[in-house]
């Protein structure tokens, strides 16, 4: 059934799992999800199967991760030794810092036992006893709700020790991050679980080989986990089918936002609308009825694509294949009534403000660009400064340690290349031609 | 052994060893900055990125371990566009100190800008600066310079064992700093200039002394402590100008203390005695000789030899006792608290010794014993050191002759003086702790006056026979270097 | 030398000590809770914090200085961080910051004079779909206006 909340945000999939809840203060709640959600009777059922089968369950059901790289969960869990000398960890990413991202928030307030769930029965599958949440820090309420969650399922007995009494221990701990977007990449997170700089790591060693406390370790985001207890409860196969296309299964939650009507967080199957149907059908249009001018599909580290092609469908390979990507599912629409460059200038700023500093390319580079799309948008542009971004951004995309200078590089070269005309504009008019 | 192959070259390997390092062994040079052997890999600067064939990406060398069947191409268009894109990065900010800079002649900076980067500047916008804090006594801080390679940082946290040396901020804000204007705490400071490869970390002690391709470098062995460490001085017209460690696996690694590094000081001092002295005046060799002779004539003599001498000449004076003052007592000395090599232990986790001087073990192994006090009845003593060996207390004896180097103020505790040569001007044997022989080869001339023990005792109407070495013989290479 | 934070820092950090196995990632928590106390980080503070810990008090600076959330120096009574990214951009989050500097007097990253106020422009706080939005000390506030900004900040300024 659909829902569709009037100041934005809802649920249109063939069966939701989240949108009936979300906006319902009530839903957070223990009882709520035992009585409402059939809450915790996938965790019954898991603990009847062997961690190979939920693994294969969650293969089965082609969930890709939710946080922005796609990687398919069920591999990723396969890649946990089932021995290890250290201890192994589950960790939960819910740093939220891509621009246009606000899904995993809702979760969060709203169903946080789905996440608990998820990771108990997660931990169990790959062997872990210690589950960490990684929480942006500017979550302080969401932090707070959680905490209040996880109180309540200890009090119950699903978190804890000797867990429904089948012997299975499960800690699971909230840890507030500090202001990083770096610290959502998971290496980064992890040396910022440990209390040090949020860097990221030389890899390999891969964290399901050497992560949180040099223990094997599984970091996934929000969603992804929260996810989990519907595909055990219900099967992989079904969770596949949700899924519209190929390899991507379930439903997706997709955070839109910017020049539309109606903003907020929806839930559609995977890959069953193009980017068009989202923002007509679905988000009322583009506000004030103002002439499309760009959209960003997938936070801002995405290639920005032009009006003429968000016939695309919206979902990771499709945009894969147009040279874009889905990242954290988040939209984000530009109407003629901004300036692109300006917008790009933003967008570098944050890049630059968000690096590391470990790696020359992404330290030096980004702050470069950052100052040369500046004096464009200022009138000082020069002939030479649209050539030269574009190398800038050569230099830094795919040479650095992390993908942070891949995703300031991209919408650099995509900007610059679909709206030449509006940087050229600047150059020579020494202004910007919308305003 | 396993093969990969780099630039068509075949080359074996070890499992686990970097491309970096495997490179070299085949006389292919892949420019680094962050990579350093002896500390941990973090791939920062991107400098040392290679083509791996089956690998999409640029892979670091010092990162990427080499497999079997491995194809790495250096010298590719993607490889060189690269590393003109890192150093372009690297010197957005660099301000062109170069004719002001200590380092400039064995930067790396300037060496993989000369060889991998372009020769002209595409940034026109406002540069990144600093204000320097204060790091102490030993090392000059100009963080304008620095290109965060963070091998500093490393080398404090992992080698030094402290971990004073941070990044504070983030992104191109970074800036690598002790925190609240402290000096650096660790006994190893001279290092972090060493490894920086701008002229970002420098050693004040060193500031606008000598141009780097000034210097001539000799390969020596350290006389700071029983360690041993292996170590290069650098020098100009016979004056020294900075010590700097020399690899040596076995040893010391790549590091040195900075007691050992700037222990080099005395021989140049100009507080030190380097012409003869007899009863406290200035003298002449012959004449100062002759006092010498007089002032031990009849007399119980005993003869007090500094750990800091060499083997040979250890020797040396052991045929010199038993010929013209036979009977004699023959003792060393040279740390206070630490007699015989049992006494002698690790005084640090790293390299340092408890015992001072570097031949302590050495005179143990000719059988000299240690000093404990003067037997009853001598009333005269010779002693003879380096520059090192702390001088002992006599209990009232009257100190008749030191031969060796001593600065003002202990020279006149003795009636004669005759001016010995330090570590630094002669060549010669150590053994250090671990019972390693290393010859050492001399760095300069004689400092004034001064002559070598054998010549000394020669004029002394001996003639020496020592086993070791005359001082005419040339001496092989202290072990571990050139 | 003396404690600046109190018993309850000390309570809450022993609760947390057998969450983790080693004291070190109590480090972010740690640098929390004391700001909670201290409004903003001072090197004595840092240096209670290194003590607790156990490590350098360089650790506990480097660490400190790389998040945005850890104030290193003095804010104001309440903090303002009025989001200027990409969605709250586009529905015109530089007026909001516009009209807050008219408003208190001072420019982005300054301090009023009698020190109630603190403004800074922030990243993406994740309130896209109630742009634009600030977050006010631990709150967010979203769906700003400039008369809703207006009424919180009367609403401050009366305390």
């Amino acid at each position: 059934m659909n829902i569709m909340h009037p100041d934005g945000g809802g649920g249109v999939a063939t069966e939701n799992l989240f949108a009936q809840h979300f906006k319902n203060d009530e839903a957070r709640f223990i009882d709520y999800y035992l009585n409402k959600m059939g809450g915790y009777t996938a965790l019954k059922k898991a603990f009847g199967m062997s961690q190979d089968d939920i693994i294969n369950e969650m293969k089965k059901s082609n969930l890709r991760g939710r946080g922005g790289a796609g990687f398919p969960t069920g591999v990723k869990w396969g890649f946990i030794p089932k021995q290890s000398a250290k201890p192994k960890y589950l960790v939960c990413n819910a740093d939220e810092s891509e621009p246009g991202t606000f899904k995993d928030r809702d979760i969060m307030r709203y169903t946080p036992h789905l996440l608990i769930e998820g990771m108990v029965i997660g931990g169990f599958a790959i062997g872990a006893h210690h589950g960490y949440i990684y929480i942006r820090g500017e979550y302080t309420r969401e932090a707070k709700l959680l905490n209040e969650a996880i109180d309540e399922a200890y009090a119950k007995g699903y978190l804890g020790k000797n867990i429904l009494g089948t012997g299975f221990d499960f800690d699971l701990t909230v840890h507030r991050g500090a202001g990083a977007y770096i610290c959502g990449e998971e290496t980064a997170l992890l040396n910022s679980l440990e209390g040090k700089r949020g860097e990221p790591r030389v890899k390999p060693p891969f964290p399901a080989q050497s992560g949180a406390f040099a223990g094997p370790t599984i970091v996934n985001n929000v969603e992804t986990l929260a996810v989990v207890p519907f595909i055990v409860n219900r099967g992989g196969d079904w969770f596949s089918g949700l899924g519209k296309i190929e390899r991507s299964g379930g439903t997706r939650l997709i955070s839109v936002s910017g020049h539309v009507k109606k903003p907020g967080v929806y839930e559609i199957n995977a890959g069953s609308m193009t980017i068009r149907e989202i923002i007509y059908d679905l988000c009322g249009g583009v506000l004030g009825d103002k002439k499309l001018k760009a959209v960003i599909p997938g936070g801002s580290s995405a290639p920005v694509l032009t009006a003429d092609e968000i016939d695309v469908v919206y979902d990771i390979d499709p945009l894969m294949k147009i040279g874009s990507m889905m990242g954290s599912a988040a939209l984000m629409v530009v109407s003629e009534d901004y300036c692109v460059v300006k917008l790009l200038g933003r967008i570098t700023k944050f890049y630059a403000h968000e690096s590391c500093g470990q790696c020359t390319p992404c330290r030096e580079g980004c702050k470069w660009m950052e100052d040369v799309i500046e004096r464009i948008e200022h009138g000082h542009g020069r002939e030479q400064d649209l050539a030269l971004l574009l190398d800038i951004a050569d230099n830094i995309n795919g040479k650095t340690l992390c993908a942070l200078g891949d995703a300031a590089a991209g919408p650099v070269m995509s900007f610059v290349k679909k709206f030449k005309s509006d940087f050229e504009a600047h150059i020579r008019g020494g202004k910007c031609p919308n305003v | 052994m396993p093969k990969c192959i780099i630039d068509g070259r075949e080359a074996e390997f070890k499992a686990g060893e970097n491309l970096v390092e495997v490179a070299k062994t085949v006389g292919v040079e892949i420019p680094v900055f962050c990579y350093h052997p002896g500390l941990s890999v973090v791939a920062q600067c991107r400098m040392c990125a290679v083509e791996v064939e089956k690998m999409g990406k640029l892979q670091t060398a010092c990162s990427t371990p080499a497999t079997e069947g491995m194809v790495v191409h250096t010298q590719s268009e993607k490889v060189k566009k690269n590393q003109k894109g890192v150093m372009e990065f690297l010197l957005i900010n660099h301000p062109l100190d170069c004719p002001i800079c200590d380092k400039a002649g064995e930067c790396d900076l300037q060496d993989n800008s000369y060889k991998y980067g372009d020769a002209y500047m595409r940034y026109t916008e406002e540069r990144r600066t600093y204000l320097d804090l204060d790091m102490g006594p030993v090392i000059k801080k100009n963080m304008n310079r620095c290109i965060h390679c963070t091998r500093c940082i490393r080398f404090g946290a992992e080698v030094a064992g402290v971990r004073e040396m941070v990044a504070v901020q983030r992104g191109n804000n970074t800036e690598i700093t002790t925190v609240d204007g402290r000096a650096l705490e660790t006994d190893y400071a001279g290092n972090y200039a060493d490894i920086c490869p701008t002229g970002s970390l420098t050693l004040k002690d060193f500031r606008f002394k000598k141009r780097a391709w000034y210097l001539k470098k000799t390969s020596t062995v350290c006389e700071g402590c029983s360690r041993g460490c292996n170590i290069e001085l650098h020098q100009e017209n016979n004056v020294i100008h900075r010590t700097l460690p020399r690899e040596n696996q076995q040893i010391n690694k790549w590091w040195i203390c900075d007691e050992g590094r700037f222990n080099f000081r005395y021989v140049n001092a100009s507080d030190r005695v380097s012409t003869p002295h007899a009863l406290r005046v200035e003298s002449d060799w012959t004449s100062a000789i002759e006092t010498a002779r007089t002032a031990v004539a009849g007399k119980k003599v005993a003869l007090l030899v500094g750990t800091d001498l060499t083997q040979e000449e250890l020797a040396l004076v052991q045929q010199f006792g038993a010929k013209s003052f036979p009977g004699a007592m023959i003792a060393h000395f040279g740390t206070s608290g630490v007699k015989n090599s049992s006494d002698d232990a690790d005084a640090d986790a790293l390299l340092k010794r408890k015992s001072k001087t570097a031949n302590l073990h050495g005179a143990e192994k000719l059988g000299i014993p240690a000093f404990e006090s003067l037997p009853a009845g001598v009333n005269a003593v010779v002693v003879i050191r380096g520059g090192r060996a702390v001088l002992p207390s006599l209990g009232g004896v009257t100190a008749s002759v030191g031969i060796g180097v001593f600065a003002g103020s202990q020279a006149a505790g003795f009636e004669v003086v005759l001016p010995g040569l330090s570590f630094a001007e002669k060549e010669g044997t150590v053994v250090n702790s671990a019972g390693v022989e290393q010859k050492f080869k001399r760095a300069i001339g004689p400092v004034g006056k001064s002559k070598s023990l054998s010549e000394i005792l020669m004029m002394w109407n001996f003639q020496g026979t020592s086993p070791h070495a005359s001082q005419n013989q040339k001496v092989t290479a202290a072990a571990g270097g050139v | 030398m003396a404690k600046i934070l109190s018993q309850k820092f000390y309570d809450e950090m022993n609760k947390l000590e057998p969450r983790y196995p080693n004291k070190v990632a109590l480090m972010l928590p740690a640098l929390h809770a004391a700001q909670d106390e201290t409004h903003w980080l001072s090197s004595e503070v840092l240096e209670e914090i290194a003590a607790y810990i156990g490590c350098h008090p360089a650790q506990v600076r480097e660490v400190a200085s790389f998040y945005t959330m850890y104030n290193l120096k003095p804010v104001g009574k309440h903090h303002i961080k009025v989001c200027t990214n990409v969605s709250c951009a586009l529905r015109g989050a530089e007026e909001i910051v516009g009209h807050c500097e008219k408003r208190l007097g001072i420019k982005c990253g300054g301090t009023t004079l009698d020190r109630k106020f603190t403004l800074h422009e922030e990243e993406c706080l994740g309130a896209c779909g109630t742009a634009p939005a600030m977050m006010l000390d631990n709150d967010y506030h979203e769906n700003l206006t400039i008369e809703s900004v207006d009424r919180l900040l009367n609403e401050l300024e009366a305390k």
